[in-house]
């Protein structure tokens, strides 16, 4: 007889607009296994969670619990039938105690209410999550790694057959995520199942045996953890390193900036820059300067701090600690616009186009009031620049291709003429042709004299264009240097897919 | 006292509340026989106007659903009552209890439409049901119309009156808060902070807030029912009008949404502030307003949160007011 | 109920859709101030009764016609607005959604009350003069205010709309209305911008209320009423539109006028807000969808 599934998905969709969050998935989890599911940003994990959960209806597809088909159950019904998750970004009930949040999750998990044992039961996880000593305080009150904890503390009280972790470890030191893979494996015997999402490789190879990989929605590859880390496609797919070479007789690929011996002058400054989320340092203490003219690449695997630390410089997040200078003069707590006042243009993560402005007026919205006489010279620059636009300048900022919208994104950066360009994660959900194009239009803004700081998951894209790189982990400045001694340096390969796999996987 | 929301040290802290509640309750009792019916009057209306913030206290503080439409269920609640005293030889209790059933049976009706209506949708859509109910009811010709009703029994004095209010407030109180100290406690809750998390969690939403919306409707109608005893008459105007709604909420945010003190605290002030600018009713309302701006503003927990400001609850304004 | 003649229903619909223009204009701060300034203002309707008072008042002291002073009115509206955003509302709006939806729901008490004060509870209307005779058009007329009324209020929104459309003021505020955080990161002075956009609105607004003025009567009560007129109206024009403001304007215009050719002149506001009852809860989006 074959061993009962806890779960299994069949054809899962789900759309949005146009768009596949999650394509065609087929999926099982097997009774008391432990499955991790990872994948690059936008990949569909959290989308997968909501799908399970009930938090979100599928476009297509069945859901089976235990069996069971909950595809049309609504969320309040799935969780009576035994799912239970945490949240990625945590949601506790803020003015309730953090006992009284778990009391409120055993109480729905039992047909029959008995008031002492759910007590019972849930000062057990208090103690075990470590909460015993903060169980009365307002769940609001917490920072926010007692709130990931309150997270796991709340769905476990739920007493699910099938939990849904989302992104449980980010953001902790190794103490930490060593105490929560001993949690999570002690797990393993009370709750049927455990569905992992992570980008924290650690806790993937310590407690998931299997590994599902999400690439754009799409279910890439299941198997064995230490298999699916080491495979090459997976590897590419965070890496970007294993893209295939130009074709012969096209111009071979550059190799970094220019070989320029002279250090420009300083054009940003960032000093022990720190940014604290809650209670937990999004990034500690990062150095990084950037020079007149020069482009540096900031890299790191999801979640290292790349983007935290652009929107810090932009002033889209506060500083914990720490200081930024700009041709000379300090911006940190500066309200974003004033920052694009000064001369730095963001381009941000995920474009944000204006949809219901006509490409040419995301172009123009992003000039000041004052800078009105320039309008029309602008404009003719950035249209030099990206010709495409032009030809799309009447329709809407969204009706065009993927890279043409990143064009635009980069193009409206541009139009205040900026000394500084942040262009953050630019190849995002782009195909590679389209990221060519992309990066050759960056060379002719480089060509203007434009400082560029490059944040890329890609390494190898990332470094194309650098003069400079550094590379982030945890919040953390881990390497620096030039671009051809970071490619070589053998910690890379670790602070991406994490130590344990880089170590055993083969060379 | 067990329940989901004692904490340890707090038996002590909740029954030295409960014996000031009781003793209250005994002098307030005493009022008539110590004061003169201008006294009795101001009692009887300062009872109802804190029946009425204990009721939208539990739905907009401790549901998170900011209802604008209390007029709605007070009307209901005047004209039921009237109605029924008038074609019926039903005893007081009975009426009063009509009273309040009407407008909750109202309530579970719209409930399905009206709860499509998430946050702020909500409480505009409560406007709107009460305006509409209002106008409906200044044209319905079957109901008096603009001129509304006459009541027929004779209108008992004014200690009377106020000997009924007293032992309604005292019970939705009571009611209010055995609710508040039960697991449903949670769920309300629960609800208010984050319905879609609740949901997660378990919580059949729709019927937690059906339930708090017919409760509500309930203890309103009763204290609407009041009204129309007291004046011996009603009319459209004076009660679906939207004084009600000012009032209540006027009352609960200056002196605490989310708390057990709360309403009461404010009906004192609130009535006090009244008795100052005796005459001047506009300028009453307008200075309440204003203490009201300020609230929002300066201590969105309000005066009861300020003046109970226990070590921990140092919260942010964002987390200690229902704004 | 009744059945009335084909005469008496061109005569609804057209001052239904005359009248309507007026609503129109009166919902359009309100659709500016939820679409862009995101905030559910419960005062706007004693924004539309200020222009009705302000242009009543100035009626008493000049003895001018009503519909030459209502820029005027519309004006001195404007001016109250701009400190009402920056220094009443913007410091509220950290504390929440549900903040600034009551301060706004106290100043509406306030403005209330004070009316009332100062200048007592009496109803109140405006002499259009000689507007107020009647054009014939065959067996239907329809009086001359009503059609200065509409052309103003027609006037107005289509400004408005090539405004939003077309400037760089515009393009600044869709950009905010779409998403103020990426509009600031672009460079967009997003809190000014909400000041001054709430000066248009409240302006316009008042504009709204001195016509409006003309046409009914007011009593410092009638808040309520302009409010949910308002909000009826973006919800059945959809928001984020100027055009959309005017075509739900149109529809409730004709909505209360055939309601009231049909059930009576007392079912003329509740037909409108059963309409807006109706239409906020089968919009799936509720009042703040515009792009699904």
């Amino acid at each position: 007889m074959p061993e009962p599934e806890a779960l299994r998905v069949e054809t899962l969709s789900r759309q949005f607009g146009g768009v596949a969050a999650i394509d065609a998935v087929d999926l099982a989890v097997r009774a008391g296994e432990t499955l991790g599911i990872i994948g690059p940003n936008g990949a569909g994990k959290s989308t997968f969670i909501n799908l399970i959960s009930g938090a979100l209806a599928p476009s297509r597809g069945r859901i089976l619990l235990f069996g069971e088909d909950v595809t049309g159950l609504a969320t309040e019904a799935r969780t009576r039938r035994g799912i239970g998750r945490t949240h990625q970004i945590p949601r506790p009930f803020a003015r309730m105690s953090v006992r009284e949040n778990l009391l409120l999750a055993a109480r729905h998990a039992r047909a029959a209410h008995e008031r002492r044992a759910d007590r019972e039961h849930c000062d057990a996880i208090l103690t075990r999550t470590g909460l015993a000593d903060v169980a009365d305080w307002p769940a609001g009150r917490l920072p926010l790694l007692r709130r990931k904890r309150l997270e796991l503390a709340r769905a476990l009280a739920l007493r699910p057959r099938l939990l849904l972790l989302d992104e449980i470890g980010a953001g902790l030191v190794e103490a930490e995520t060593r105490a929560l893979i001993e949690l999570i494996r002690s797990l393993r015997t009370e709750v049927g199942a455990i569905v992992l999402i992570e980008h924290v490789m650690d806790v993937i190879t310590a407690c998931c045996e299997r590994t599902a990989v999400l690439s754009s929605g799409r279910l890439l590859t299941v198997g064995p953890t230490r298999e699916v880390l080491a495979d090459p496609e997976v590897a590419a797919v965070y890496l970007g390193t294993g893209e295939r070479e130009p074709a012969p007789g096209a111009a071979p690929a550059p190799q970094g900036g220019r070989q320029s011996s002279v250090t420009p002058a300083p054009l940003l400054e960032v000093r022990g820059a720190s940014v604290s989320y809650g209670g937990v340092r999004a990034l500690r203490g990062v150095d990084l300067v950037v020079g007149e003219g020069e482009v540096v690449a900031l890299l790191g695997a999801n979640g290292a701090g790349k983007t935290t630390l652009a929107r810090a410089i932009s002033g889209a997040v506060p500083l914990a600690a720490g200081s930024i200078r700009f041709a000379g003069a300090r911006i940190a707590g500066l309200a974003p616009e004033l920052v694009t006042a000064r001369g730095i243009g963001h381009c941000m993560e995920g474009r944000r186009i204006f949809a219901s402005l006509s490409v040419e007026e995301n172009l123009l919205v992003a000039l000041p009031p004052e800078a009105r006489a320039r309008a029309a010279g602008r404009l003719e620059a950035v249209y030099a620049m990206f010709p495409a636009l032009r030809d799309h300048r009447g329709k809407s900022g969204t009706a065009m291709s993927g890279g043409q919208q990143q064009m635009l994104a980069i193009g409206r950066a541009l139009m205040p003429a900026p000394r500084l360009l942040i262009l953050d994660e630019v190849s995002l959900g782009l195909a590679p042709i389209a990221v060519e194009q992309l990066y050759e239009s960056l060379r002719r803004v480089r060509a203007t004299g434009v400082a560029m700081l490059i944040v890329e998951q890609n390494i190898h894209r990332g470094l194309q264009l650098a003069d400079r790189a550094c590379v982030l982990a945890h919040g953390e400045l881990r390497l620096a240097g030039r671009p051809q001694d970071i490619r070589a340096s053998p910690e890379l390969r670790a602070l991406y897919v994490g130590e344990d796999a880089a170590a055993t996987a083969p060379p | 006292m067990s329940g989901s929301g004692a904490r340890p040290g707090q038996g002590g802290a909740a029954r030295g509340a409960l014996i000031a509640l009781l003793a209250a309750v005994v002098l307030l009792a005493l009022v008539p026989y110590l004061f003169g019916t201008y006294w009795q009057q101001l009692g009887f209306r300062a009872l109802q106007l804190a029946t009425l913030a204990i009721a939208w206290n539990l739905l907009a503080g401790y549901t998170g659903q900011v209802s604008l439409g209390t007029g709605a269920f007070v009307g209901l609640g005047a004209y039921a009552f009237a109605l029924l005293g008038n074609h019926s030889a039903a005893p007081l209790p009975v009426l009063l209890l009509a009273g309040g059933a009407v407008p909750a049976v109202f309530a579970v009706l719209v409930s399905p439409g009206l709860f499509r209506l998430r946050g702020l949708y909500f409480t505009i859509g409560s406007l709107a049901l009460a305006e509409a109910l209002r106008i409906l009811m200044v044209n319905l010709s079957v109901f008096g119309g603009a001129s509304g009703i006459v009541l027929r029994a004779a209108t008992p004095p004014f200690y009377a009156l106020y000997w009924l209010a007293l032992p309604v407030m005292v019970l939705a109180l009571a009611l209010v808060l055995v609710l508040l100290h039960s697991p449903v406690s949670l769920s309300l809750r629960a609800v208010r902070d984050d319905e879609d998390v609740a949901r997660q969690m378990g919580v059949r939403s729709f019927r937690v807030k059906l339930g708090a919306f017919a409760l509500t409707a309930f203890i309103t109608g009763v204290a609407g029912a009041l009204q129309s005893l007291k004046l011996g008459a009603i009319e459209p105007y004076g009660a679906f009008g939207m004084s009600w709604t000012i009032d209540t909420v006027a009352i609960v945010i200056i002196g605490g949404i989310a708390t057990r003190g709360g309403p009461l605290l404010g009906t004192l002030l609130y009535v006090a502030l009244g008795e100052s600018l005796r005459g001047l009713p506009e300028l009453h309302n307008a200075i309440a307003a204003l203490v009201l701006l300020i609230v929002i503003r300066v201590a969105p927990q309000g005066l009861w949160g300020l003046l109970l400001r226990r070590p921990w609850r140092r919260a942010t304004a964002a987390e200690a007011s229902d704004a | 109920m009744h059945l009335p003649d084909t005469v008496t229903l061109l005569q609804a619909a057209i001052s239904g859709l005359l009248i309507g223009g007026l609503f129109a204009l009166a919902a359009l701060g309100l659709s500016l101030v939820v679409g862009v300034v995101r905030i559910v203002n419960l005062m706007h309707g004693e924004l539309v009764l200020l222009g009705a008072y302000a242009a009543w008042g100035l009626v008493q002291a000049t003895g001018l016609n009503p519909l030459l002073l209502a820029p005027l009115a519309a004006l001195a509206v404007a001016l109250l607005g701009w400190p009402i955003e920056r220094y009443v509302l913007q410091p509220v709006a950290r504390h929440g959604e549900e903040a600034p939806l009551l301060t706004t729901f106290a100043l509406s008490v306030i403005v209330q009350n004070l009316l009332v004060f100062a200048l007592g509870a009496d109803t109140r209307a405006m002499d259009s003069g000689p507007l107020a005779r009647r054009l014939s058009l065959g067996s239907v007329s329809v009086p001359w205010v009503y059609l200065a009324g509409f052309a103003i209020a027609l006037l107005v929104c289509l400004a408005v709309h090539w405004l939003i459309a077309r400037s760089a003021f515009g393009r600044r505020i869709r950009a905010a209305a779409e998403n103020p955080l990426d509009a600031a990161v672009v460079g967009v002075p997003v809190r000014r911008l909400y000041a001054t956009t709430f000066m248009l609105a409240a302006g316009v607004a008042g504009l709204g209320g001195a016509l409006l003025g003309m046409v009914f009567a007011f009593t410092p009560a009638s808040g309520v009423e302009y409010l949910l007129t308002g909000f009826t109206v973006v919800v059945l024009g959809g928001l984020g539109s100027v055009i959309g403001t005017l075509v739900g304007g149109l529809a409730l215009g004709l909505v209360e006028s055939f309601a009231a050719a049909f059930l009576g002149d007392g079912y003329r506001l509740f037909a409108g807000l059963v309409a807006f009852l109706v239409f906020l809860a089968l919009r799936p989006q509720g009042l703040f969808g515009r792009r699904t």
